[in-house]
């Protein structure tokens, strides 16, 4: 911009002497929304800290919520259970407008903690930290004989497999069945 | 945690980030796991390139798959190998740190090692044949046969598994007392199945006959070769490739060796060859003076030639240093019954001959 155009701009408020050579850019406040989980404790997360999700991404770029609606309205998570809920919001918070790093050794340690956080993350769609979460379930078993993974991930053995596999069948077979038997009945 | 509860590609990714040998030790759990580490991860395994069963310690052996990496700095790629399991045969195996496995229908014991991050099979020997075959044919259905798998000896009395889809590496390197029994060392290889590579040291002792199976192998590379060993290995090789480290060598035999080259009576199948002279033998030529013979064509020296190089089937890792080292030289010879063309190259006492596959005229295209 020409120093003329500035000058001469009548609708432009005059400018205070003091003002620095580049001053910043007017902060937008920022916007938050507000989610629970099944324990139905809110938590109040930024929009920014949301973006980590693409699922609630998605659902509030184009809301254009005020304060109060958003308050009104908290996102409800039924499925996540409130701590593990607590831990992803405390993880979107921490790594809120920053470069993820290559590691994250604050997740959970126990294995069912880590196991619903996986469940809660993939449903989120929070990319980094789901990537975290497999490299650690993949680290807790590492170096481990068939059993002691079998034990750790409680993969069934071939004949629970098999045994599944008959009862999933027979179910199958009842349920289509039972539709047959009801379509005939109204037939008639 | 129940894995099975996670959506397809959360257990992909699970199993992504996972190496090689603990998908090979998780897939010993379930049918189902198997099938799924095998479908999930076809890319990864067709990636691989080789399958090592390496010598460790008498008749004890580590299978690895080997991988090129950068060094601590980053500054340079190294070869690393990730190690699979051990197969350590006749050892006894406590009840404590033992578990059964049924490898491609042989149950097998393994144990977990002090000694490595991975298993180990034990077995009496009287089984090691069958257990060695239901091994092999576990790596063959689990990480599929797209890759080489090669099994390296390093003495003729270890055993050498006659299986599908298995070549060999002969390595001999006897200690500065030890004389090698050529007789011996016959009847081993005779006893071999295809000789991928062998690498030897042969200080002192006289050549292998004629008929050896010594020169069928497809690479060899020979360590301080006396001048009769030379002359019997330029002459009967058969090979593709050739490594002649700290010989000795008179250009008579060299002339010899191209001579019988261009007429294609021989040597059809080399690709490459390299010879490193002794620099300490009372040498009373000059390497360089071969490029006088009159059938050694030459290239003017303000034209740039072409650059020999082909895919190096010595290598520790095939993605580890892949090619032979470029021949870059304006000296060649034609062979008389294809007119394929041979780079010679001779620098500071190095003989390096490398086979093209173009003709002479095509070959003559590529110089600029």
């Amino acid at each position: 911009m020409s120093s003329t155009e500035q000058g001469t701009s009548s609708a432009a408020p005059a400018e205070p002497t003091t003002a620095p050579e580049s001053a910043a850019a007017p902060e937008v406040p920022e916007s938050f929304y507000y989610v629970h989980g099944k324990d139905k404790v809110v938590h109040k997360v930024s929009a920014g800290a949301l973006q980590h999700s693409a699922l609630i991404h998605g659902m509030i770029s184009n809301l254009g919520y005020t304060e109060e609606q958003a308050k009104a309205n908290p996102f409800p998570f039924e499925n996540i259970d409130g701590d593990i809920l607590q831990m992803v919001v405390d993880w979107c918070n921490q790594h809120k407008g920053k470069p993820t790093p290559p590691e994250d050794t604050n997740l959970p340690k126990q294995k069912e903690k880590l196991f619903d956080l996986v469940l809660a993350v993939n449903y989120l769609e929070i990319k980094e930290l789901l990537t975290y979460c497999c490299k650690q379930v993949a680290m807790m078993v590492k170096g481990k004989s068939p059993e002691e993974i079998r034990e750790i991930w409680m993969i069934p053995t071939d004949a629970e497999d098999e045994a599944a596999e008959k009862e999933a069948k027979k179910r199958a077979g009842k349920e289509a069945a039972g539709e047959t038997a009801a379509a005939a009945g109204d037939a008639k | 945690m129940k894995l099975s509860k996670y959506p397809y590609l959360v257990q992909k990714e699970i199993l992504d980030d996972m190496k090689n040998a603990d998908l090979f030790w998780l897939s010993f759990v379930s049918k189902n796991m198997k099938t799924l580490i095998k479908s999930s991860q076809v890319k990864r395994f067709q990636s691989i390139s080789r399958i090592m069963y390496h010598s460790s310690f008498g008749d004890k052996r580590i299978v690895s798959i080997p991988f090129k990496t950068k060094n601590r700095k980053g500054t340079e790629d190294i070869l690393e190998l990730e190690g699979i399991m051990g197969i350590f045969g006749d050892c006894k195996a406590s009840e404590d740190d033992c578990f059964q496995l049924n490898v491609s229908g042989k149950i097998i014991d393994f144990r977990l090692s002090n000694q490595y991050t991975f298993p180990e099979a034990c077995f009496h020997p009287n089984d090691k044949e069958s257990a060695i075959e239901s091994i092999h044919n576990y790596f063959l259905n689990f990480f599929g046969n797209t890759m080489e798998y090669i099994w390296r000896a390093k003495h003729p009395e270890d055993i050498i598994p006659h299986l599908s889809n298995l070549s060999l590496w002969i390595s001999i390197w006897p200690n500065l007392s030890q004389v090698i029994d050529l007789k011996n060392l016959e009847k081993f290889f005779a006893s071999t199945p295809v000789l991928k590579n062998i690498t030897m040291k042969l200080d002192k002792s006289e050549p292998f006959s004629p008929e050896s199976k010594f020169y069928q192998a497809e690479t060899i590379s020979i360590f301080h070769q006396r001048s009769k060993s030379v002359h019997a290995l330029l002459r009967h090789f058969q090979g593709r490739q050739a490594t002649l480290f700290y010989c000795e060598v008179d250009m008579l035999e060299l002339i010899e060796f191209l001579n019988r080259w261009r007429s294609g009576e021989a040597l059809q199948k080399l690709e490459y060859l390299k010879i490193i002279l002794r620099r300490d033998g009372p040498w009373h030529w000059q390497p360089h003076e071969i490029l006088n013979a009159n059938w050694v064509k030459h290239i003017e020296s303000t034209k740039k030639p072409p650059i020999h190089s082909v895919a190096n089937l010595y290598t520790p890792g095939p993605d580890y240093k892949p090619n032979t080292n470029p021949i870059t030289s304006h000296t060649y010879v034609v062979r008389k019954t294809d007119n394929r063309v041979a780079s010679i190259s001779v620098q500071e006492g190095d003989f390096v001959f490398g086979v093209w596959k173009e003709t002479e005229k095509e070959f003559l295209r590529m110089v600029e």
